[in-house]
């Protein structure tokens, strides 16, 4: 099943940079968001997913019962996730502020600094 | 050897304090200043003895070590020669300068510079280690470029400046590689011991290479040709300066490098056949295009710029003779040209023009400078009985008396001479003659302070002619023998009796009075030929310069073109290459390992995947936004099948937090369609560059995958295995979080609290103060409803902290959804105004500070850093058994920066939006 | 063994700056309070960078196992020489930013949360330089990012956010990449610890592709931050367009986080690695020279040509790492601290020479020689040293380069340091004959006068680069023994 899943982030992936490349602002924010997804599932998918068991010790064990998905990159796919909620969060707001003050979402237009 | 390096600081301190008396009293700056460089020449004069006899003062200290360099310095006969020109005729140009500038703005800059440029010029003459003499090298070129430029606001003379710092400092890149590699080969980076080491490194493959480096460094500075033009272009600098930079002192710098390597590059066919040809055209160039100036300053350029070649050839003659009849030279030429630049500068102070067909008359107002500019023109033209004379004696015996081309070499330097005469005369003889045209000249070029120079330098010129042993022992003797290598007697003499010798100088000298007679047709001739030329070297170079920068403001554009998706384009290029590069050079990889297959994580990758070729296709950017959340609602549902609870609720929630910002910033850009224009083809390549770096990051994946490491080999296994016993928490992803990598945590919170400030810094200002929430949701039913279920929220939030060590739970999502509840309470409260005060922000500031005091218990019990002290344990109803301790505190802190940062970011943002009237329903 | 005395330093340097933000957090509105804590949190953060350094050179290096976890399972802090060298001078360049941020920044900015965001900055550089593990480091580095995008944006003129656009996109980009690169390497070797890394690749452990590509992918992402040929694009689009005391503390520090990243990487975790690494970075480390150099000759704006010598002094540094000997990631991290301090000195400088100089398109700029010959002294001393001009600090650092490079027989690309070294030289030239040779031109921009704070970092740093210009043999040794610590494996 990890091949399906990688598969499938390797489609994300896809679709994340496609989006990257539009013109449009607010797409790209989009194929950023598509990448962050693809990574953490990336960081999720690699160690080997679990059986559906939950990473929590049982009453009376001493520890989580086999099958349980490694909990190390869960504890790093969530700091990544809120990490990345912040980041995200100040690119949206970004993003209004860049329409409203250069009053265009076109990114090809944004050559002021460079040129 | 303590005395110099006193004058040496006394210089240092000197470019400071000189130039502030110099603003208003520039004469007794001039004066003051030249008693440091005066006392110095008076010990070198005293060491003079020591010298001779083979005790050189030395003197060195450690200073950089591990790069080999150590402060040293050595006098030794070729640097005492150079340091008494540098002493005796700076002191001389510092009177000078006193009086030259005086009134000037350039006057205090000069007295700046200049001592820094003496001091540089004496360390790069008593230097030992070659590195050290670098760095003199390389502060005279500045020194030199900042004096250049003391007239900066006209535009030629920044041009000229920096054509000068670029030669030289070009040539000195290509020095420093030189000295690196001889100190490689030769194992030290001390010049008297490499000179005892000549032969191991002429005979090391490297020769040619350090050889051409050194040459280059020399040939840059000393103005050979092809890299002159910088030399006549110095000329827009002021008098003082060309006189003792650009004559007597910097230019000679490459002459004397060149003698110093001598022992240690010299004695090859390269070293002969290279410095002679260069030197000779050299001494034929400057002499030539000597002629057609009519600038006096040009003039006097362009022949200093051949007696460099003349020096350089002599240099590779290699002969005794020649080294001695260049050390004589090298004096005899400070001591004429520097007066004759002097005189020129007073005489451009008198008329206020330098254009030799126009000067004349000058005899009867300024007497004592036309005798002075009388003596250094016959030493000059090498009438006898000047040192000028026993120089060019020399220079003949020399010439004729080499191995190789000695009829070619004499023929030049008869050439070069013959011209020397013509300038000489050009220069000191023709202004001082005839009448004047002007009523009166410029009192200013009477002061007493612009006499002293011309006429002492003049006069010693005379009297080393006439007295040339007190320049022959001691002097001459030690260069010579320190460059050689074995002792020397110069026995310099006047009259040697009839010779051939005594028949060529005055055959010289008649062709030379023959060119100044007709110099005028002469000049006009060799204009016209040179228009043959389309530019002169100065243009080229320009225009070098400039088609550079242009090129490099091509190529710039090229990289730097500003448009962001080209930036990502080589992004995901690069990524697609380098994994490519990367997976290949490892072979090909197995299959990945599998586990076993579910069918509805499958039937949810596939309805993500739609949900992407949704977001790719969709012309509204609404339903892509929609899309990207359906696939993290996916990704959540992933997360919740294969195990990982924390996570999908993480997930879940900081989805849907995302999808409502969104919202909130897209109700007010208008409806955003497709990407513009965007004709078919268009796509391709934006498709083309996505596919690679997909299918590269697959391919990469899948090879991960297919050998993954075992999990008890894994950190992660110790970690499963403590969470319980040592952490005191079955959660074992929150026990991570919140203990084993609680600094990540902390850094993580720090990330929120920095977006939210950052949000609320880039709103701040937008929108009115006392906004009201109107969003359209504020009826009664929605009320009534939300105050039901926000306090449940509440509740609810508060469970999830005090559960998460144990069940799926913790500050975040207990914090994500106390601020779901918290937005909702606001949204309601249409009467209040929606400002969000203060109270976010301390929450934030509240949060990070009650983790940050977790850490530190640990501290205050001497154990290490953030580690968990851990209290009593406690049941709680709907909790459980908890064990509360300091990452109970510290997830306390996650809870209440997470309220405040979604508090912040949200409120904020619902505020900016300008008040528009919805539909009140 | 946990050794308090040693170790307090160590944390100190994280909490000082967090508790210094909170603080600031608190104390939003009350300005001067805030412009006090910021002078001094700075300046107790680079006494503690000096306690650190004067504590590895006695004892080695400190390390502190946070939480009481030993490494691998918890995260490892560690001061090695080269860390605390680089947490020392961030303190000192965060100090001469607080300082010159009294004179510049305005009060519109410090209720935006100026001061929170600078002392979050430093945390978050700090943090990076102290961590021993991979994914706090992109924690740290996500700190670091999150608070320069916000600082970028201060202020909020059009020019800010265009660049904001571009440098944000393009950072959170090289942050993804990083995490999937963390993610790789921990399927693969099963750990997050860079000590423990090379161990385990040392042992055998994990697959050949699986560290490549994790090596791959780290190796871009760092190249990204660090502004490396061709992914710095967002380097030149956006530094010049935010406060001067912002430009001048992102140009000191943010750029060599990316550098140190890259050092801490491939000079001792993925040391195996460097047969396949460091050929690409040693390309690519020229290629930024050049390129960096070019774009630094042809532009005409004083932040812009500082901006893309960043880019090309970036290119000497890794050059120096790419060699792969200790001697020359010595001479590489001589370099670093070197051109820190220049670098931010010439940003200072250039916030001045905006002042009273005419603005900052050097085409409207001149007459400082004249009217400001302190300002001209000031300028060159930093100018000539990025030059490469002896004896200033430049000199050693590229001496001590050029002669790696000649021992390894490297004669192309000590060619092509050198002539880079010219160009610069060049570049420096003209803001110098532009701005301050050249007469003041009717379209200059007006005048605004200069106060002490603005001055005050100027002479701290030229006084700086001057001490090791004359005395550099200090900072060698302490590089020197950086670089020993950092590679177990012997001096080749």
């Amino acid at each position: 099943m990890e091949t399906i899943i990688i598969l499938l982030t390797g489609f994300l992936f896809s679709c994340g940079f496609y989006l990257m490349l539009q013109r449009n602002f607010t797409r790209m924010l989009i194929g950023l968001l598509f990448l962050s997804q693809a990574a953490n599932l990336v960081i999720l998918v690699l160690p080997g997913l679990g059986t559906g068991i939950s990473a929590i010790v049982r009453y009376g064990a001493t520890v989580p019962p086999p099958g349980h998905p490694d909990p190390l990159p869960q504890a790093l796919i969530l700091t990544a996730i809120v990490i990345g909620f912040g980041v995200i969060a100040f690119a949206i707001v970004l993003l209004k502020k860049a329409h409203h003050d250069l009053k265009t979402h076109d990114l090809d237009h944004l050559t002021e600094t460079d040129v | 050897m303590e005395w110099y390096l006193i004058g040496l600081v006394a210089l240092l301190g000197g470019s400071c304090v000189w130039p502030r008396l110099a603003r208003e009293h520039s004469v007794a700056a001039g004066w003051l200043s030249a008693l440091v460089p005066a006392g110095i020449f008076v010990w070198l004069v005293l060491q003079a003895g020591a010298i001779a006899d083979g005790k050189f003062p030395v003197w060195s200290v450690e200073w950089v070590p591990q790069m080999g360099v150590a402060l040293g310095f050595r006098l030794d006969g070729p640097g005492l020669l150079l340091s008494l020109l540098v002493t005796g005729i700076g002191a001389l140009i510092l009177i000078y300068g006193g009086g030259y500038l005086k009134g000037s703005a350039q006057s205090a800059p000069f007295f700046g510079f200049v001592q820094l440029f003496m001091l540089a010029m004496l360390g790069v003459a008593s230097a030992d280690n070659l590195l050290v003499l670098f760095v003199f090298w390389e502060l005279t070129s500045v020194a030199s470029y900042l004096l250049i430029g003391l007239n900066h606001q006209d535009e030629t003379a920044r041009k000229s400046a920096l054509r000068a710092l670029l030669v030289t400092g070009g040539g000195g890149v290509a020095l420093l590689a030189g000295i690196l590699l001889v100190g490689a080969v030769g194992g030290s980076f001390s010049l008297s011991e490499l000179q005892g080491r000549g032969d191991l490194i002429r005979s090391s493959p490297f020769y040619v290479g350090i050889f051409i480096l050194v040459v280059l460094g020399a040939f840059t500075k000393s103005a050979q040709v092809p890299f002159h033009f910088w030399l006549p272009d110095a000329m827009v600098a002021p008098t003082p300066v060309s006189a003792y930079l650009h004559s007597a002192t910097m230019v000679k710098a490459g002459v004397f490098l060149l003698a110093k390597f001598l022992p240690i590059l010299g004695g090859t066919v390269l070293w002969h056949d290279t410095l002679t040809l260069v030197g000779a055209s050299t001494m034929l160039a400057g002499g030539v295009l000597a002629l057609a100036q009519t600038d006096l300053k040009r003039l006097l350029a362009y022949s200093t710029m051949s007696a460099l070649g003349t020096l350089v050839m002599l240099l590779g003659m290699g002969s005794d003779l020649a080294i001695k009849a260049a050390m004589v030279f090298l004096v005899v030429h400070a001591l004429y040209k520097a007066p004759l630049f002097m005189i020129a500068g007073v005489v451009d102070k008198a008329t206020g023009t330098r254009n030799t067909t126009l000067l004349q008359g000058l005899g009867k107002p300024l007497p004592i400078l036309s005798f002075a500019a009388a003596l250094a023109a016959f030493s000059m033209s090498g009438l006898p009985p000047f040192i000028g004379f026993i120089g060019k004696e020399l220079l003949y015996e020399a010439e004729m008396g080499a191995v190789h081309f000695s009829i070619l070499l004499t023929t030049l330097g008869f050439a070069a001479n013959a011209v020397n005469v013509a300038v000489a005369l050009k220069v000191g003889i023709s202004p001082f003659r005839g009448k004047m045209d002007m009523p009166q000249i410029n009192p200013k070029a009477r002061r007493k302070g612009l006499l002293i120079g011309p006429l002492l330098l003049a006069v010693t010129g005379a009297l080393f002619g006439l007295f040339p042993g007190w320049l022959g022992e001691g002097l001459i003797d030690a260069a010579v023998r320190d460059i050689i290598g074995h002792p020397f007697d110069s026995s310099l003499k006047l009259w040697h009796g009839f010779s051939l010798l005594l028949a060529i100088s005055a055959i010289t000298v008649i062709v030379g009075i023959l060119l100044y007679v007709y110099l005028d047709r002469i000049r006009s001739a060799l204009i016209l030929g040179l228009q043959r030329f389309p530019s002169g070297a100065s243009e080229q170079f320009d225009r070098l310069l400039s088609s550079a920068v242009a090129a490099a403001g091509r190529i710039t554009l090229f990289f730097q073109h500003g448009n962001l998706r080209l930036y990502l384009a080589v992004i995901i290029l690069a990524l697609a290459l380098l994994t490519t590069a990367a997976l290949v050079s490892t072979g090909l990889p197995g299959w990945p390992e599998n586990g076993p297959v579910r069918f509805l994580p499958v039937g949810i990758s596939l309805l993500m995947g739609m949900a992407g070729i949704v977001a790719i296709r969709s012309r509204s950017t609404v339903m892509a936004v929609l899309a990207m959340g359906g696939v993290a609602y996916g990704v959540a549902l992933l997360f919740a099948l294969v195990g990982a609870p924390d996570l999908a609720l993480t997930q879940v929630l900081v989805e849907t937090l995302t999808l409502v910002l969104f919202a909130l910033v897209m109700r007010k850009l208008p409806r955003i369609d497709a990407s513009p224009e965007a004709p078919r083809g268009r796509g391709r390549w934006e498709l083309g560059i996505a596919l690679a770096g997909g299918l590269a990051l697959t391919a990469g994946l899948l090879a991960v995958r297919a050998a993954p490491l075992p999990e008890d080999l894994r950190v992660s296994a110790d970690m499963a295995a403590w969470s319980l016993p040592a952490a005191h928490g079955r959660n074992v992803v929150n026990v991570i979080l919140v203990d084993f990598r609680a600094l990540d945590t902390l850094g993580e919170i720090c990330v929120l609290a920095i977006a939210a400030i950052g949000v609320a810094g880039l709103l701040l200002g937008s929108g009115r103060r006392n906004v009201r929430a109107e969003l359209a949701v504020a009826t009664p039913l929605f009320r009534t409803a939300v105050s039901w279920i926000t306090p449940l929220l509440y509740f609810i939030s508060v469970l999830l902290l005090l559960r998460g060590h144990n069940e799926p739970g913790g500050g975040f999502i207990g914090g994500l959804v106390a601020g779901a509840g918290l937005i909702l309470k606001r949204l309601t409260h249409a009467e209040r105004p929606l400002h969000a005060g203060r109270g976010p922000m301390l929450c934030m500031a509240a949060g990070i500070a009650i983790s940050l005091v977790s850490t530190l218990p640990a501290v205050f019990s001497g154990l290490p850093f953030m580690q968990g002290v851990w209290l009593g344990s406690v049941w709680l109803p709907l909790v459980g058994k908890t064990k509360f301790g300091t990452p109970f505190l510290f997830d306390c802190g996650v809870y209440l920066v997470v309220v405040g940062a979604c508090l912040l970011i949200l409120t904020r943002l619902i505020r900016s939006e300008d008040s528009k009237p919805l539909a009140q329903q | 063994m946990s050794d308090p005395m040693r170790e307090f330093p160590l944390y100190l340097c994280l909490l000082v700056p967090l508790a210094a933000a909170i603080g600031q957090i608190l104390l939003l509105g009350r300005c001067r309070s805030q412009r006090v804590v910021a002078i001094g949190s700075t300046a107790l953060l680079t006494v503690l960078g000096g306690m650190l350094v004067a504590a590895v050179k006695a004892g080695g290096p400190v390390v502190l196992d946070a939480g009481g976890w030993a490494a691998p399972l918890g995260i490892r802090l560690q001061a090695d020489m080269l860390s605390a060298l680089m947490v020392a001078i961030t303190g000192f360049i965060g100090l001469c930013g607080a300082i010159h941020g009294l004179a510049e920044v305005p009060t519109s900015d410090e209720r935006r949360g100026y001061h929170p965001l600078y002392q979050f900055l430093l945390f978050g550089v700090c943090g990076a330089f102290l961590t021993n593990d991979l994914f706090n480091l992109y924690v740290w580095f996500e700190v670091m990012l999150l608070s320069s995008f916000a600082l970028l944006t201060l202020g909020g003129g059009k020019a800010q956010i265009e660049g904001a656009v571009k440098y944000v996109v393009l950072n959170i980009t090289a942050s993804t990449i990083f995490l999937i690169g963390a993610g790789v390497l921990y399927a693969t070797l099963g750990t997050l610890n860079f000590n423990d890394v090379a161990v385990r690749i040392a042992a055998g452990l994990g697959s050949q592709a699986g560290i490549r590509f994790a090596a791959v992918l780290l190796m871009l992402a760092f190249a990204i931050k660090a502004g490396m040929f061709p992914l710095y694009g967002w380097l030149p689009s956006s530094y010049h367009t935010p406060r001067h005391t912002v430009s001048a503390v992102f140009a000191g520090l943010l750029t060599k986080v990316g550098v140190y990243a890259l050092i801490r990487t491939f000079g001792s975790a993925f040391v195996a690695e460097r047969d396949f690494i460091l050929p690409i970075l040693w390309t690519v480390s020229l290629l930024t020279m050049v390129i960096g150099v070019c774009g630094a000759m042809s532009q005409f704006h004083t932040r812009r040509i500082l901006s893309f010598h960043i880019i090309s002094q970036i290119g000497y540094m890794t050059l120096g790492l790419a060699l792969g000997t200790a001697a020359a990631i010595s001479a590489a991290i001589f370099y670093i601290i070197h051109h820190i301090i220049v670098k931010s000195n010439l940003f200072f400088v250039a916030s001045v020479i905006d002042r009273i100089g005419g603005g900052e398109n050097l085409k409207r700029t001149g007459g400082l020689y004249r009217s400001a010959p302190w300002l001209a002294g000031l300028f060159l001393i930093p100018a000539l040293s990025l030059g490469g001009i002896p004896p200033f600090s430049g000199f050693w650092a590229k001496l001590a380069l050029l002669k790696e490079l000649f021992n390894a027989n490297a004669w192309f690309a000590g060619a092509v340091a050198l002539a880079v070294g010219v160009c610069t030289l060049f570049s420096m030239m003209k803001i110098w004959a532009e701005a301050f040779w050249k007469d003041r031109p009717a379209e200059a921009k007006e005048f605004r006068p200069v106060g002490f704070a603005h001055i005050l970092p100027i002479v701290i740093l030229a006084a700086a680069t001057i001490a090791l210009s004359v005395y550099p043999s200090w900072l060698f040794d302490l590089a020197d023994i950086a670089a020993q610590q950092l590679s177990p494996a012997p001096n080749q």
